[in-house]
């Protein structure tokens, strides 16, 4: 136990500290601890000289965390009632297809992405429309948002679907021989036996992949790098490059603290509302 | 419900409608092998013909910028950083995971609730006060000093994983070997150690499969000259003529021993559980 704590400790709740101090710092390249009080924060929220991005930040995020949890949870459903209700070998390629994603490295699952939506011929996607002798789309320029949401979601999608196959797989299946014996369609059986039975690992994936999104910034960093200027720059890629990009560690660090009062914040409703054993417990059905 | 499927409408639809969402996603992992082994693309994604030429690296160095290094220095340092976290995510969660399984004490739910914290603020959010501590430290800008800060982000999950191992373990063999002498230290080596070997591999693989997809943490906290397959792969993705196919090739390579892991210790990892772990 000794060693595990330790390391924790280290490399977990020593940060968390040390975010906080450094918040307070203006902290630049020359690593010197010059403590400055609020300014960072009030620099954040508009008091004094306003950072003039924020706005657009704040923007972009909300609309990259309200895409992506959607199509998670949604498109995650979808797949696995679509893929658990089919033949066998048939529902099983398809549920390969969709955890690639998950199963393969980041940096190769943003190169795919990168190299598909290349805004020239070279690209996957514009090659195959300028063999058809359709013009090529500057994907990543004109649709840079979109392309982050869909790279992001389908990497969500992937362990969404994994965690409702399972429960899929786990509902008694009297339930739904019960229901065909009395002559449901297959749409009654989905909408009224298993949508129902699968509340609970539908609202902890809810809740994972929303802290999930809130946090995460490397996909987009490798696919867009939050660009063209500024189009997916996301609160946390926003903190990230103001540290290690612009040097400013303490105005980074304070982006950071933002991010982690929102977390902890967040962590104490969903805790409230669900009950902590219940959100670790996966893909388990109440019949 | 397997057994007796017609093949009704609102089944074909189900198929019509996965196979339009799979199918962006299979160009892209057929278009990806075809560009890896292909040499000059006809008709957007059909090679003229086949070859090795984006295979070059492998005897040739690769330059970037202004810098150069080889695939296999690459490589060696990828296998260097994931040995080094496998190595520390075993050792501590095997220990950790044991206690937790054995040994009735206090705050064991407080292991539960570091899972949720630990998503709630992950790694990659506390990147920069990470940067400080391993630079106060004096491991900044190496891989073992990475490695450990790597290795800490899936201790939580490891030993949850490593604990449910050592519970499929009956407590008679425990109690038998104490009736006849045995230590606590002696009954973990001499007995579980072979007992949980499966739960070991399963362990080193968890870890040593995360810190080699890892990119953030090497990216961030190595300098720019040591490179790792994930960040030669990103710069030469940033530079300013990207040849894909050689990039396809790269990324391959760079795929290869994790899935031969995978594949052959397929046995032992079917008891693994998949749960997150990865950022999104």
């Amino acid at each position: 136990m000794g060693p595990s704590l330790g390391l924790i400790l280290l490399f977990y709740f020593v940060p968390v500290v040390l975010t906080l101090l450094i918040a307070f710092t203006d902290m630049g390249r020359a690593l010197k601890w010059n403590f400055i009080g609020l300014d960072n924060f009030a620099r954040l929220f508009g008091v004094g000289g306003r950072d003039p991005f924020i706005v657009k930040i704040i923007t972009n995020t909300l609309i990259y965390v309200t895409g992506s949890l959607p199509l998670t949870v949604v498109g995650g459903l979808l797949l696995s009632v679509l893929s658990m209700r089919m033949h066998r070998g048939a529902g099983l390629f398809f549920r390969t297809v969709f955890f690639i994603p998950r199963a393969i490295p980041p940096v190769v699952w943003g190169f795919l992405w990168a190299w598909s939506f290349e805004g020239t011929r070279y690209g996957l996607f514009n090659g195959i429309r300028a063999a058809l002798g359709l013009p090529v789309v500057h994907w990543l320029i004109r649709y840079p948002m979109l392309i982050v949401i869909l790279a992001n979601g389908f990497l969500g999608i992937s362990l969404a679907m994994l965690v409702f196959s399972s429960a899929i797989a786990s509902i008694p299946r009297d339930f739904t021989r019960a229901a065909e014996v009395d002559g449901a369609s297959e749409w009654q059986i989905v909408r009224y036996i298993i949508v129902p039975l699968l509340k609970w690992p539908i609202l902890t994936m809810t809740a994972w992949h929303l802290m999930s999104f809130i946090n995460s910034y490397v996909y987009i960093m490798l696919i867009t790098g939050g660009g063209p200027y500024y189009a997916t720059e996301v609160w946390a890629l926003y903190g990230y490059h103001a540290a290690f990009n612009q040097y400013r560690y303490g105005y980074g660090a304070s982006i950071m603290t933002m991010l982690v009062i929102v977390n902890v914040i967040l962590l104490l409703i969903l805790i409230k509302a669900f009950g902590m054993r219940r959100m670790l417990e996966r893909g388990k059905i109440e019949v | 419900m397997w057994a007796k499927l017609r093949w009704g409408w609102d089944r074909i639809v189900a198929y019509l409608i996965l196979a339009a969402i799979a199918a962006p996603f299979l160009t892209m992992y057929v278009g990806f092998f075809l560009r890896a082994f292909g040499k000059g693309m006809t008709l957007g994604i059909l090679p003229k013909e086949f070859g090795f030429t984006n295979f070059r690296f492998l005897w040739e160095p690769i330059a970037w910028g202004l810098g150069q290094t080889t695939m296999w220095a690459a490589l060696g340092n990828t296998l260097a950083f994931a040995a080094t976290s496998g190595v520390v995510v075993t050792v501590i969660c095997m220990l950790a995971g044991y206690a937790l399984s054995r040994i009735e004490f206090r705050g064991k739910n407080l292991f539960l609730a570091l899972q949720l914290f630990l998503h709630a603020v992950p790694g990659q959010v506390l990147l920069i006060a990470i940067f400080f501590l391993l630079f106060y430290i004096k491991l900044l800008h190496k891989i073992p000093g990475v490695a450990l800060a790597r290795a800490s982000l899936e201790i939580p999950l490891g030993i949850w994983m490593a604990k449910g191992f050592f519970d499929g373990i009956p407590w008679d063999v425990e109690r038998s070997a104490m009736i006849d002498g045995c230590t606590r230290l002696q009954i973990w080596y001499k007995i579980f150690l072979p007992l949980v070997r499966p739960g070991i591999a399963a362990v080193f693989i968890w870890g040593f499969l995360f810190a080699w997809h890892d990119f953030i943490y090497v990216y961030t906290l190595l300098p720019g000259t040591t490179k790792l397959m994930s960040t030669l792969i990103q710069s030469l993705l940033a530079t300013e003529v990207i040849d894909y196919g050689y990039l396809a090739a790269l990324s391959l390579i760079y795929m290869i021993p994790p899935l031969s892991l995978f594949v052959l210790l397929q046995r032992a990892l079917l008891k693994v559980p998949v749960f997150g772990g990865k950022g999104v």
